[in-house]
C-alpha cells in the first residue's frame, strides 16, 4: 500500500490512510506500507522545501546532487516515522524502513537511480515478527563493488515512491500493490479541464503508461513496467473516498479497441529551423550538430518534425533558457573549399549576439543563416486510446473538431497508443474539453 | 537474474497463516531495465505520402485531403504539417489507392514507397534527459534521410527508407 503526499500531509490524513491500512490487516492481509514525504509544494517538510533551504544559503551554488540525495531522503524518513507511530497509536506495532533497511540496491546515479535489485529480508522478518512495515519511498542504496559498507543513498528520481511501492510489491510477490492518491483513480481527463471527467475502472499498464508520458499526473511509467513485468495487480485508489479506483492490468486481460482519455503536457515552446538555405550534403552535419547539442545539454524534445527543408521539435518551457543560449549565435563551419559558415538564429529578429557573430564571421567568407521560428506558450494535447490509432479518419476526425472550434494545431505527432496535437496553450483546457466530448468520454466507464 | 554477494537469505514465513502470506524469494530479482537502447527492430512495408503546395486556406485542404484518404478506408501514421500541406505514412499495399484518391481531388503529392519504421525501444524515454536527442543524432549521423519521428512511452519511432533502415539499426544498436 503506498500512500502519496497529499495522503500523509496531516495528521487527519495519516489517520484515514492508517485506518486503509488497519482495514487491510483485519481483513487477513499482512500489509507493506510505502510512504512519500509529507505534503506538497509548500509544506515544512516537502521536497521543494527541503531543496530551498539550501538554496537560500546562496542561490548562485549548485548543491551537490550526493548531498541533495541525502537532504531529499530525509522527507520520506520523516514521513515513515510518522506513519510507523500512528500505527502504533493505533494498537498496530509498526516498523520504519529506510529504502536501503528495505534492501532496495540502485545502480547510483544521485538524482535518478534505477532499482537493480531488492533482498526484503528485513521486510519479511518484521512482518514475522508482527508488524506493519513502513518503507520510505523515492529511495535505495548504491552497494559499490569494493563492498564499502554501507553504500550510498540515492533517490529514484520522477516517480520514485510509485516505483517503490510496485518493485516491494514485486520482491514480496504481494497480491496487489495499492496507490492511494486524491483523487478516485484514473481520469479520463483532467478534471481541472473536464469537471465531469469518470474514473475509468480498468486500463492497461501500456495505457498507464502512455497516459503518463503525455503529461497526466497519474501513476509513474516506471511503477507500471515493474508491475507489468511481474504481473503483479496494480490499483489507484483514493485514500478519502470509497470509490473502488482504477485497476491495471495486462494488455491480456483488457483487449478491445477503446480511445482512453485526453492529457495535456505543461507549457511548450516550439522551434523550427528552415533549413532551405543550407546546401543539401551540409544538411546532415546542421541537423546532427542540433541534435547532439540537445542531447548533451539534456533537453527533453517533444513533436520532433524531419523534412526535407526543416527540423523542429518542442521543448520545455523551463528548459528554453538552455536551448536559446546554447543554439542562438551558435556558429558550424564546414570543412569545404568555399569555407561556408553556418550561424544560427533563433526567432525572427537577431540578438546582439548573433549580429556580434555575424560582423565578426564576414570577413571569414560565406556565412548563412540558419533561423529557428519560434512559438511561446504552446502545449500538447493528447488522445490516448488502445488498438484505436489505426482508425481510418482519426486524424480528419481530431483536426476537424480543433478547426471548427477556431483552435490552430501547429503541429502532430502520433504512435501505437496516441495522437498528439500542438495547440496554443490558452487553447488547452478547451481542446481538452472538446476532444473529451467528441469521442464520448464521460460515457466511458 | 543476478545473485548479489551482499545477500542474506531471506527469513522463512512459514507458520504464518495469512490470506496473503509472503513468498520467499530465490534470488535477488533484476527490477528496471538499465537506461538507454535496449533494442532496435524494423517494420517494413509503408509508403510515405507527400502532399504540397495546397493552395487557399491551409487547414481547409488539409482537411480536404485527409477526408480523401478516410473515404477510401487507409490508416495513416506519422502526419506531419508541412509549411505547405501535410505528409503521413499509408500500408504499403495502400499506396496506389491513396495516390488515386489525392489524384481525384486535385492536389500535388507524391508517394514514396519502400519505407520502413525503425523502433528504438528505450523504457522511461522521456526520464533520461537528451537521450531522445541522442537517438536522432546517432540516427543523423548515420547517414540516412529520415522522413518522421515519433515517440512513445517506452520506443522512437522513426520512418526511413527500406535501404537505410538496416543501416540505422545497426549505428543504433552499436551505440546502445
Amino acid at each position: 500500500m503506498k500512500f502519496g503526499g497529499t495522503s500523509v500531509a496531516s495528521p487527519e490524513s495519516r489517520i484515514a490512510s492508517a485506518l486503509r491500512v488497519v482495514s487491510a490487516k483485519e481483513q487477513g492481509f499482512r500489509p507493506v506500507v510505502v510512504v512519500s514525504a509529507i505534503g506538497r509544494k509548500g509544506a515544512p517538510y516537502a521536497t521543494d522545501t527541503l531543496i530551498n533551504m539550501l538554496r537560500e544559503i546562496d542561490p548562485d551554488v549548485e548543491p551537490d546532487a550526493r548531498e541533495l540525495d541525502l537532504l531529499l531522503a530525509c522527507g520520506e524518513i520523516l514521513s515513515a516515522v510518522i506513519f510507523a507511530h500512528t500505527l502504533k497509536t493505533l494498537g498496530h506495532p509498526a516498523q520504519a524502513f529506510r529504502g536501503g533497511q528495505a534492501g532496495i540496491r540502485t545502480d547510483g546515479v544521485y538524482g535518478n537511480a534505477r532499482i537493480v535489485g531488492i533482498n526484503p529480508v528485513s521486510l519479511f522478518r518484521s512482518v514475522e515478527q508482527g508488524n506493519i512495515p513502513v518503507v520510505c519511498g523515492f529511495q535505495g542504496v548504491y552497494v559499490a563493488g569494493d563492498g564499502a559498507p554501507g553504500g550510498e543513498l540515492t533517490t529514484l528520481g520522477r516517480g520514485g515512491s510509485d516505483t517503490t511501492g510496485a518493485a516491494i510489491g514485486a520482491a514480496m510477490k504481494a497480491e496487489a500493490v495499492e496507490i492511494f492518491t486524491d483523487v478516485d483513480g484514473i481520469k479520463t481527463a483532467d478534471p481541472d479541464a473536464v469537471k465531469s471527467a469518470p474514473t475509468l475502472r480498468k486500463v492497461t499498464y501500456d495505457e498507464v503508461a502512455e497516459i503518463a508520458h503525455l503529461g497526466a499526473k497519474v501513476v509513474h511509467p516506471r511503477a507500471a513496467e515493474v508491475a507489468m513485468h511481474y504481473d503483479i495487480p496494480l490499483w489507484v485508489k483514493n485514500t478519502f473516498s470509497d470509490d473502488e479506483g482504477t485497476e491495471i492490468v495486462k494488455r491480456e486481460h483488457f483487449p478491445g479497441r477503446r480511445v482512453t482519455g485526453v492529457t495535456h503536457t505543461g507549457k511548450l515552446v516550439y522551434l523550427q529551423f528552415d533549413l532551405s538555405g543550407a546546401n543539401d550534403e551540409d544538411r546532415v552535419t546542421l541537423e546532427s550538430r542540433i541534435y547532439e547539442t540537445m542531447a548533451r545539454y539534456g533537453v527533453n524534445l517533444f513533436m520532433l518534425d524531419m523534412s526535407p527543408s526543416s527540423t523542429g521539435f518542442a521543448v520545455p518551457r523551463s528548459q528554453y533558457a538552455v536551448v536559446e543560449d546554447v543554439l542562438d549565435g551558435l556558429v558550424i563551419p564546414m570543412v569545404c573549399e568555399d569555407r561556408r559558415v553556418y550561424l544560427f538564429q533563433i526567432g525572427q529578429q537577431p540578438s546582439r549576439e548573433v549580429e556580434t557573430q555575424a560582423a565578426l564571421l564576414e570577413a571569414l567568407g560565406d556565412v548563412r543563416r540558419i533561423s529557428a521560428q519560434l512559438t511561446e506558450g504552446c502545449t500538447m494535447v493528447s488522445l490516448v486510446g488502445h488498438e484505436y490509432m489505426q482508425q481510418p479518419g482519426l486524424f480528419l476526425n481530431v483536426l476537424s473538431t480543433l478547426y471548427e472550434n477556431q483552435i490552430a494545431v501547429l503541429q502532430t505527432s502520433d504512435s501505437d497508443f496516441s495522437l498528439s496535437v500542438l495547440v496554443p496553450e490558452s487553447d488547452t483546457l478547451r481542446a481538452v474539453r472538446l476532444l473529451h466530448e467528441r469521442f464520448s468520454l464521460a460515457e466511458v466507464r | 537474474m543476478r545473485r548479489s554477494n551482499y545477500m542474506t537469505e531471506p527469513l522463512s514465513c512459514d507458520g504464518v497463516e495469512t490470506r496473503s502470506a509472503p513468498v520467499k524469494p530465490q534470488t535477488e530479482t533484476e527490477f528496471e531495465k538499465k537506461r538507454g537502447i535496449s533494442a532496435v527492430e524494423v517494420r517494413r512495408g509503408f509508403a510515405q505520402v507527400h502532399v504540397s503546395q495546397l493552395q487557399g486556406n491551409l487547414m481547409e485542404e488539409r482537411l480536404r485531403v485527409l477526408r480523401a484518404v478516410a473515404d477510401v478506408d487507409a490508416s495513416i501514421d506519422f502526419l506531419k504539417l508541412t509549411p505547405s500541406g501535410l505528409s503521413f505514412l499509408v500500408p504499403g499495399d495502400r499506396g496506389d489507392i491513396v495516390g488515386q484518391a489525392l489524384a481525384g481531388v486535385g492536389v500535388n503529392f507524391s508517394v514514396r514507397k519502400n519505407r520502413s519504421i525503425v523502433l528504438v525501444h528505450a523504457v522511461n524515454i522521456r526520464d533520461e534527459e537528451g537521450l531522445i536527442a541522442g537517438i536522432v543524432q546517432t540516427a543523423i549521423a548515420s547517414g540516412a534521410t529520415i522522413d518522421h519521428i515519433g515517440d512513445m512511452h517506452d520506443r522512437m519511432l522513426m520512418v526511413v527508407s527500406d535501404d537505410d533502415a538496416e543501416r540505422v539499426r545497426t549505428r543504433l544498436s552499436e551505440a546502445a
